[in-house]
């Protein structure tokens, strides 16, 4: 028996799988300042056994919104760089203090640490009562040394650390520091959130792992969401993508909309895969290394407020309350489909009236209006999305063989889910020209997606045989290599480590591993072959545990 | 932190493609570059964009090129989308996408003269003039382009290209050439007698560094760029002068590089040569992109860079402002000299032998141009090869008078003898005929 939990701003949404079958599912409102008790509300909803539970998996807004909200608690930044942009304009305020020490893009040091500028630092932020650090150094995915060794000289003075190059082994330096940032930031609040929630549910006699969602659509085990809490900021939107492929078990590529109140997220499929960011997802304007789900997010969905605006009809981005025909104030795009008579709850009197004004204004009749506003709200959808299809075709590429054959995205189905998306299906269908699905329980995708999703790891790995070295920063791997180590070695290296990661994380059968990037080139300094630069990235394959295997 | 300038950036490293494994021009070429651009995370700062290359056709390539016997048989995929990158660069800006923009791309083409029999200086096509060539034929309004070339070796081809062409002034600055590949780029190499003074060339002596160049920048590049008043610069951004170079001998920095850009700013960048691949290029290349953008670049430095140590000594600046002076007084009294030498004169002929060092091949040329004051002049090459080729290429230009489209067209028509084919680009009309004997 599986769990999936999914906190969301306006709901909590619980839902059990067991032999295959989704056997029981609660909705309760999310009480804002009582996160663990809405969680534990949504269980006791769910009306079961809670001692054959044997797999939990949560996703979780808590983190996204003291971000938002700014409500974090405050980090010192320690960083090294050496020369190129000055460092100091990714500063956000006087916590931040630059040390000397600098690393080349081969991982070469070329100018030493300053420990006493590291241990200078460390003493202002204790005296500020600071009790969390992230340590960055420029080219630290090359070779983390310097942040180890700040790491070494700071350990015993702060309760919260993290360090650049475990985020990610991704190069990008002003990532690296918001990532690092972000990730202590959210600690404390992570820590209280994780121990209470798993306390709470020792007293309700749930003794499984608690898995946490992440932002790009796979679990991480609780121990590791206690040293990367920033992965699991953001995981609201792949909850739902991650259950519309497990709803469906689609392999082709296909947008999946996922239509709220507030708010439409488009993701796209790729062959049944989800798209991630190139580089990382943004929090609170700053970009990250953080790896989520490329998603386009709308302002235009169901509780979306309908306005006249010089003549013509606009739609959002705002939500001012729900639909009219449920009970709220201003006209929407679910009260256009209750007058059109393809929304059927609520009432519909209450529907046509909000548009009344409207109507009057235009001089049309309110059907003619909710026609418009329909057609309007489809096209706008349509245009959002071609446009956005059409980025991710003009990606850059780097080699020849890509130029010529570029792998363009192409849907081929659309998958809705979400609170209206029965009575968008076929609008869809019209809208993309493309056959279009609505799955049982789209209503509660979120919790399906959470309680199903896979363990994902990623892992960059550079191999560089004139410097003898190859590097994982991901893994703190740092090996010395012999000069005709090859592509291939790094590669059953990697395999090697990554099963162990995946293994150590929680996942009990064996994971699909994707190399995502291979490339190697031939060092040569004064027309002499000197080594080989490998790279390579490896991951497991996002994806869902088959329903009939759960 | 934002760009002042929104600034475009084509990248195409080539990673599939060398001239051979131990080349200069090999896949690692732009690597380290990379490294360093997307560690500075120089992409996701606001108003920087990359843009991914496209294709030049083979028409754009025949607007510059006679290529021998056709275009196909002279390039592999990568020149067209090198030249195709440079193509998306000229677009974003020239659409209005961006202010300006950087094209990094490889293989570079500066070598690549009007007729192609081969390979020469690593260059088969010449990516900047097809770019230019596009640009004129696609935004009538750009007429007058300016390209100043800072590769430490003389872009003779882009020289030869647009020698005739009073529209498009070609300035380079370069390693003398008494001491360096292509051994040509003397200031009496000074353009045609329809375009004379349009190319400027200064050879400066081996271990100028920053101050050298940014004198000339300051008191010939910018007074001559300011007299002809471009619609549009372009900057041949090739980084060998950097002290670090394996294959030349200056002494140029990374910060004097982007300093360059400031002072010059350019609308579009292209990269040519520049083969100490981690050393300068890395850093060059992040100099040059926040030049563009108008952001800071004080804090970029080589490592372990010493500046006293490659600083120029007195002599040497002495001899840049000397150069410097004797120039510009020629550029000054250029239509006065140019009426010396062509007063009266109703063809001009040159003859050239041009060894293309990377495929190994001689050729043979006799260029005749029409003295016209009406026109940028029709022109003609007789062109054998020691391939076996000869061919007959003319010219007729942008903007040609009545009298020169005539005799173009009767060279076409009437050309008979020992030649495999006779080649038309006729710009005007945007048409590129072959009539193969």
């Amino acid at each position: 028996m599986m769990l999936g939990i999914d906190v969301g701003g306006t709901h909590t949404d619980a839902i059990i799988i067991d032999g295959g079958e989704i056997t029981a599912s609660a909705k309760k409102v999310t009480r804002k300042q009582d996160l663990v008790g809405s969680i534990v509300d949504a269980v006791i909803g769910l009306g079961i056994d809670v001692a054959r539970v044997k797999r939990v998996v949560l996703s979780t807004t808590l983190a996204t919104n003291s971000i938002v909200e700014n409500t974090l608690a405050p980090v010192g930044m320690v960083v090294s760089a050496g020369p190129g942009i000055d460092p100091r304009e990714y500063f956000l305020n006087e916590d931040f203090y630059l040390v000397k020490g600098a690393i080349d893009h081969r991982g070469r040091e070329y100018q030493g640490l300053s420990d006493r500028e590291v241990v200078d630092a460390g003493r202002k932020l204790k005296a500020r009562s600071i009790e969390g650090i992230g340590i960055v150094s420029k080219f630290s995915v090359r070779n983390p040394m310097h942040e180890n060794r700040m790491h070494y000289l700071l350990a015993n003075e702060f309760k919260y650390i993290s360090m650049g190059h475990q985020m990610s082994g991704s190069l990008n330096f002003p990532r690296r520091i918001y990532t690092a940032y972000f990730n202590t930031a959210v600690m404390p609040l992570q820590h209280g959130f994780l121990k209470s929630v798993g306390d709470a549910f020792r007293d309700m006699g749930i003794n499984a792992d608690i898995l946490i969602l992440k932002a790009d659509g796979g679990t991480i085990t609780h121990d590791a969401a206690f040293r990367l809490p920033v992965e699991t900021i953001l995981s609201g939107p792949a909850a739902s993508i991650m259950g519309a492929i497990a709803l469906t078990g689609e392999r082709r590529t296909a947008l999946v909309l996922d239509i709220g109140g507030t708010t439409t997220d488009i993701g796209v499929l790729v062959k049944g895969v989800p798209l991630m960011q190139p580089q990382g997802v943004d929090m609170a304007g700053k970009k990250t290394l953080v790896r989520g789900l490329d998603l386009l997010s709308l302002g235009l969905a169901g509780d979306s407020t309908v306005v006249v605006e010089d003549g013509k009809i606009r739609i959002g981005p705002g939500r001012k309350g729900p639909p009219a025909c449920l009970g709220g104030t201003s006209p929407t795009p679910t009260d256009a489909l209750s007058v059109m008579g393809l929304f059927d709850k609520g009432e519909r009197r209450r529907a046509e009236e909000a548009f009344e004004s409207i109507a009057q204004v235009l001089d049309k009749g309110v059907e003619e209006v909710a026609r418009q506003v329909i057609k309007k709200f489809c096209q706008e959808l349509r245009s959002a999305v071609t446009e956005f299809i059409d980025v991710l075709n003009s990606r850059p590429v780097y080699t020849i063989h890509d130029m010529i054959y570029p792998e363009l995205i192409s849907p081929e189905t659309v998958i809705v889910v979400g609170g209206p998306a029965g009575s968008f299906c076929s609008l869809m269908e019209d809208t993309f020209g493309l056959e279009c699905k609505v799955p049982q329980y789209h209503e509660v995708a979120n919790a399906i997606g959470a309680c199903l999703a896979r363990t994902t790891a990623r892992i960059t790995l550079v191999a560089d045989t004139h410097l003898g070295k190859l590097i994982c920063p991901e893994l703190d791997i740092e090996k010395d290599i012999p000069g005709d180590y090859s592509p291939d070695d790094v590669k059953v290296f990697g395999m090697e480590r990554l099963d162990e990661l995946y293994r150590y994380l929680g996942m009990e059968d064996r994971p699909d591993i994707d190399v995502v990037e291979e490339q190697s080139f031939n060092m040569v300094r004064g027309f002499r072959t000197v080594g080989k630069n490998i790279r390579l990235r490896m991951q497991t394959r996002p994806g869902v545990l088959s329903l009939s295997r759960a | 932190m934002k760009a002042l300038n929104r600034t475009g950036l084509i990248f195409f490293p080539a990673y599939d493609w060398e001239i051979s494994p131990t080349h200069p021009e090999r896949q690692e070429r732009l690597l380290y570059t990379q490294d360093q651009i997307m560690e500075e995370g120089l992409l996701d700062i606001e108003g920087i964009h990359e843009f991914k290359a496209g294709f030049a056709t083979e028409h754009d390539i025949q607007r510059v090129h006679f290529c021998v016997p056709d275009v196909a048989s002279r390039i592999t995929t990568s020149h067209n989308i090198s030249a195709g990158g440079c193509i998306e660069a000229a677009r974003h800006v020239l659409e209005g996408d961006v202010d300006k923009a950087f094209a990094l791309v490889r293989p570079p083409g500066h070598h690549s003269m009007r007729v192609v029999h081969g390979a020469r200086g690593f260059c088969n096509i010449n990516i900047e003039a097809i770019m230019v060539e596009w640009i004129r034929r696609n935004y009538p309004r750009i007429k007058k382009i300016a390209i100043v070339d800072t590769d430490c070796h003389h872009g003779d081809g882009s020289q030869d290209i647009f020698w005739h062409d009073p529209r498009v002034l070609y300035i380079s600055l370069h390693q003398d050439g008494r001491t360096l590949y292509p051994g040509s780029g003397f200031p009496r190499e000074f353009g045609g007698p329809n375009a004379f003074g349009m190319t400027v060339n200064v050879p400066l002596p081996p271990r100028t560094s920053d101050r050298g160049f940014l004198f000339v920048i300051e008191n010939l590049v910018l007074p001559i760029l300011k007299e002809f008043k471009p619609d549009l610069v372009v900057n041949s951004a090739g980084q060998d002068n950097h002290y670090s170079d394996p294959i030349t001998d200056m002494a140029f920095t990374a910060r004097g590089y982007a300093r360059l850009n400031e002072m010059l700013s350019p609308d579009i960048c292209v990269l040519e040569g520049g083969y100490s691949i981690e050393a300068a290029l890395p850093y060059v290349n992040t100099g040059i992109i926040l030049a563009l953008a108008g952001l800071d670049y004080s804090y970029l430095r080589e490592p372990g860079l010493d500046t006293e140590s490659i600083k120029e000594g007195q002599k040497i600046l002495d001899y840049i402002a000397r150069l410097t002076d004797n120039i510009l007084e020629k550029w000054y009294n250029k239509e006065k000299l140019r009426s010396e030498y062509y007063e009266g004169e109703a063809y001009v002929k040159r003859d050239k032998s041009i060894y293309y060092d990377t495929d190994g091949i001689s050729e043979s040329q006799t260029e005749e141009v029409r003295v016209c004051d009406k026109c940028p002049g029709v022109f003609k090459i007789d062109s054998q090869a020691s391939t076996g080729y000869r061919i007959l290429g003319i010219h007729i230009p942008w903007g040609a008078c009545q009298e020169c489209r005539e005799k173009g067209l009767e060279w076409f028509n009437e050309a008979k003898g020992p030649y495999y084919g006779v080649y038309l680009q006729d710009m005007d009309a945007d048409r590129y005929r072959v009539r193969l004997l």
